[in-house]
C-alpha cells in the first residue's frame, strides 16, 4: 500500500519549471530524504505535497480512507523559517494551530501538552516564543507539525540551521517519529540523509535524478574506491599502480591514494599481490563503500 | 469553530499589545477636543489675554447639532486614519514575516481567516466609535444642550458602516501587497478617491458611501433621516462584502516566495 503517489509533478514560475516532471511514491512508514543543492526546488515540492501551493501540473494522490478533499487534514509540515506568532507562549500556539486543524479545545490541550512533553518543551510553554531559542523554535515547529496526528510529516530543512546539539536532538527526535508516521524531509547535508532515512530522492534543477533506498542508490554505482596508506613511501609508486590491470583510476591524497576499480575482487588480490612481492610498507588498506556524497557529487556534477 | 479560533486570537493579541486599550482612549480624545475648545475658546483666549484693549470678539455659540457633528467629523479623519493604521498589517505582516506559511499549513479555510480577521478589528473599531461618540456627547449634553440617546446610537450605527467599508477595502489592499506601507498608502488613495468623486458628483452620486457622514449630520439637524442614507448605507455593505470576496480570492491564488 502506497500512502502518498506523485504523478508527473510540475511546477512552473515565470516560464521556468521549478519542478520538473517528477515522479514518486512514499510507503507508509518510511523516511524518505528528499535531497538536492540549493535552488533544486525541494521546497516547492514540499508545499506542494503539504497541500498549499497547488502543481501547475500533475497529481498527487492521498490514499486515506474518507478522505475529507483537504490533504493538509493528514500531513504536518514544518517550514524551513519556522515563524511563530512571537506573542503567544509555547502552549497557547500549539493549542492555537490544534483548533485551526479541527481538534476540540480539550483535545489540543491534551496534545500539546502530550508535544510540549515530547520536544521536551514543557518547562518553557509559559514563556514568549520571542524568549526561545533557535534549536527551541524548531522543536516548537515539529511540535506544531505534529498537533493533528498527521499521517506523512514534511519537515524542510529540519537540521541545517541547528548547531551540533541542536541538531542531534532533532535527528533523534525524528527517529522517534518514525515509529508511527511517515516522514519526507529535506536536506542538502548528506550525513543526515544517511543516518536516519531508508529511501532519497535527489532533486536536480527540478529534475528526480535517483532514487530508491539508500543501499539501491549505492549499488547502482559502477565503481569502489580503494584507500591506500604507506608509512614510506616508494618510489615510482603512482606509476607502478597505473600499471595494475584492473586500476582504473589513482588520485594522489594528502595521505596516500585513492584507487578507483571496476572489478573489486580482481583489484583487490592484484593489489596486495604487488604490495607484498615489492614489500611496501602498508598502513592502510580501505574498500570504500561509495558514500551518499560520491553519489550525489557525481550525478550533481554530470 | 475554526472561524472563532481565529477571531479570540486576534482579540487576544490586540488586547496583548494594547490596541484595545489605546484605540478607544485616542477615538475618545478626538471626539471631545473640538466641541470642548469650541465652548472653551472665549474663555481661554479671556484668561489667557493678548488681546488689544477693548477688543471684543464674539464667537457664535455652536448648536448641539454642530457640536456633535464637530466631533463626528473628526473620528471622520483621525478615526479613519487610525482605523488604517491599525490595520494595515493584519494579512501582509502575516505574510511578510511567513507565520503565514505555517498557518496555511494547517487546513485553513481562506474565508474564515479573512472574515474572522476582519470581524475581530471591526468590533475594536466600533467599540472605540461607539465609546468616543457616547463620551463625547455626555460633554455636549452638559455644556451645548440636549439630544437624544436613539439619535446617538442610530447615527453610531450609520458611522460603523462607514468605517466597515474602510475595513473591507484595508483588508483588500491587505491580501495585494506585502509592505504595510503600500497597504496604507493605497488604502488612504482609494478613500479620497472616493470622497472627492462623491463631492464632484454629489447630485448624481446620492447613494455613495462617501456621503454619510453627510446624512448622519443632515440627520442631527432635521431629526429625519433621509431615504438617500439607506441606499448609501447598502452600497457600503455591498461594497465592503465584494472587497472581501476578491481578498479571499486573491489570498487562494497567492503564490507564497
Amino acid at each position: 500500500m502506497t500512502l502518498m503517489s506523485v504523478e508527473q509533478l510540475t511546477k512552473t514560475y515565470q516560464s521556468t519549471n521549478v519542478v520538473d516532471n517528477i515522479s514518486f511514491t512514499l510507503e507508509p512508514g518510511k523516511c524518505v530524504a528528499l535531497l538536492g543543492p540549493n535552488g533544486a526546488g525541494k521546497t516547492t515540492t514540499l508545499r506542494m505535497l503539504a497541500g498549499f501551493i497547488k502543481p501547475t501540473s500533475g497529481t498527487i494522490n492521498f490514499s486515506e480512507e474518507n478522505f475529507k478533499k483537504d490533504v493538509r487534514n493528514y500531513v504536518g509540515y514544518l517550514p524551513q523559517f519556522p515563524v511563530f506568532h512571537n506573542w503567544m507562549t509555547g502552549e497557547e500556539f500549539l493549542i492555537y494551530v490544534g483548533q485551526l486543524s479541527h481538534l476540540s479545545k480539550q483535545e489540543a490541550k491534551a496534545r500539546a501538552h502530550e508535544l510540549l512533553e515530547l520536544v521536551n518543551l514543557i518547562d518553557a510553554r509559559k514563556q514568549r516564543i520571542s524568549k526561545y531559542s533557535g534549536g527551541m523554535k524548531q522543536r516548537l515547529g515539529i511540535a506544531q507539525a505534529l498537533i493533528h496526528h498527521p499521517k506523512l510529516i514534511i519537515l524542510d530543512e529540519p537540521v541545517s540551521a541547528l548547531d551540533p546539539i541542536g541538531r542531534r536532538e532533532v535527528l533523534n527526535l525524528i527517529r522517534e517519529l518514525k515509529k508511527d508516521a511517515t516522514i519526507l524531509f529535506s536536506t542538502h547535508i548528506l550525513n543526515d540523509a544517511e543516518e536516519i532515512s531508508e529511501e532519497i530522492l535527489l532533486l536536480h534543477h527540478g529534475k528526480m535524478i535517483k532514487q530508491g533506498s539508500i543501499e539501491e542508490v549505492s549499488d547502482s554505482q559502477d565503481t569502489v574506491s580503494i584507500r591506500l596508506a604507506f608509512s614510506e613511501e616508494p618510489k615510482f609508486i603512482e606509476e607502478r599502480l597505473k600499471e595494475i590491470d584492473s586500476v582504473f583510476k589513482v588520485v594522489r591524497q594528502e595521505h596516500g591514494f585513492i584507487i578507483t576499480v571496476h572489478d573489486l575482487n580482481a583489484a583487490r588480490n592484484q593489489l596486495l599481490d604487488t604490495i607484498k612481492n615489492e614489500d611496501w610498507q602498508l598502513t592502510k588498506f580501505e574498500v570504500a563503500k561509495s558514500s551518499l556524497e560520491d553519489i550525489f557529487m557525481k550525478a550533481v556534477t554530470e | 469553530m475554526q472561524w472563532t479560533t481565529i477571531f479570540k486570537k486576534e482579540l487576544l493579541e490586540n488586547w496583548r499589545n494594547f490596541k484595545w486599550i489605546w484605540v478607544p482612549i485616542v477615538f475618545i480624545l478626538f471626539a471631545i477636543m473640538d466641541p470642548l475648545t469650541a465652548y472653551f475658546l472665549p474663555r481661554i483666549l479671556e484668561t489667557v489675554g493678548g488681546l488689544p484693549e477693548g477688543a471684543t470678539i464674539d464667537f457664535p455659540m455652536p448648536s448641539v447639532a454642530e457640536a456633535m457633528m464637530m466631533s463626528f467629523n473628526q473620528l471622520g479623519m483621525i478615526g479613519v486614519l487610525i482605523t488604517i493604521v491599525i490595520s494595515m498589517g493584519l494579512v501582509s505582516s502575516e505574510l511578510k514575516s511567513g507565520v503565514y506559511e505555517l498557518i496555511l499549513s494547517k487546513p485553513v479555510s481562506y474565508t474564515n481567516y479573512i472574515t474572522a480577521k476582519f470581524t475581530s478589528i471591526l468590533l475594536l473599531v466600533s467599540v472605540a466609535l461607539l465609546a468616543s461618540i457616547l463620551v463625547a456627547w455626555y460633554y455636549i449634553n452638559i455644556l451645548f444642550g440636549s439630544i437624544s440617546f436613539t439619535q446617538i446610537l442610530i447615527s453610531t450605527f450609520f458611522f460603523i458602516i462607514y468605517f466597515m467599508l474602510i475595513l473591507g477595502i484595508v483588508m483588500l489592499f491587505n491580501t495585494f501587497f506585502k509592505s504595510q506601507g503600500m497597504v496604507a498608502f493605497l488604502s488612504i488613495v482609494t478613500i479620497i478617491a472616493i470622497n472627492a468623486i462623491t463631492s464632484i458628483y454629489s447630485h448624481v452620486l446620492t447613494w455613495s458611501p462617501g456621503l454619510i457622514s453627510d446624512y448622519i449630520g443632515v440627520y442631527f439637524y432635521s431629526g429625519e433621516i433621509e431615504t438617500e442614507t439607506w441606499f448609501s448605507l447598502a452600497i457600503a455593505i455591498i461594497l465592503t462584502i465584494i472587497c472581501l470576496m476578491i481578498a479571499i480570492t486573491t489570498l487562494k491564488n497567492r503564490a507564497i516566495e
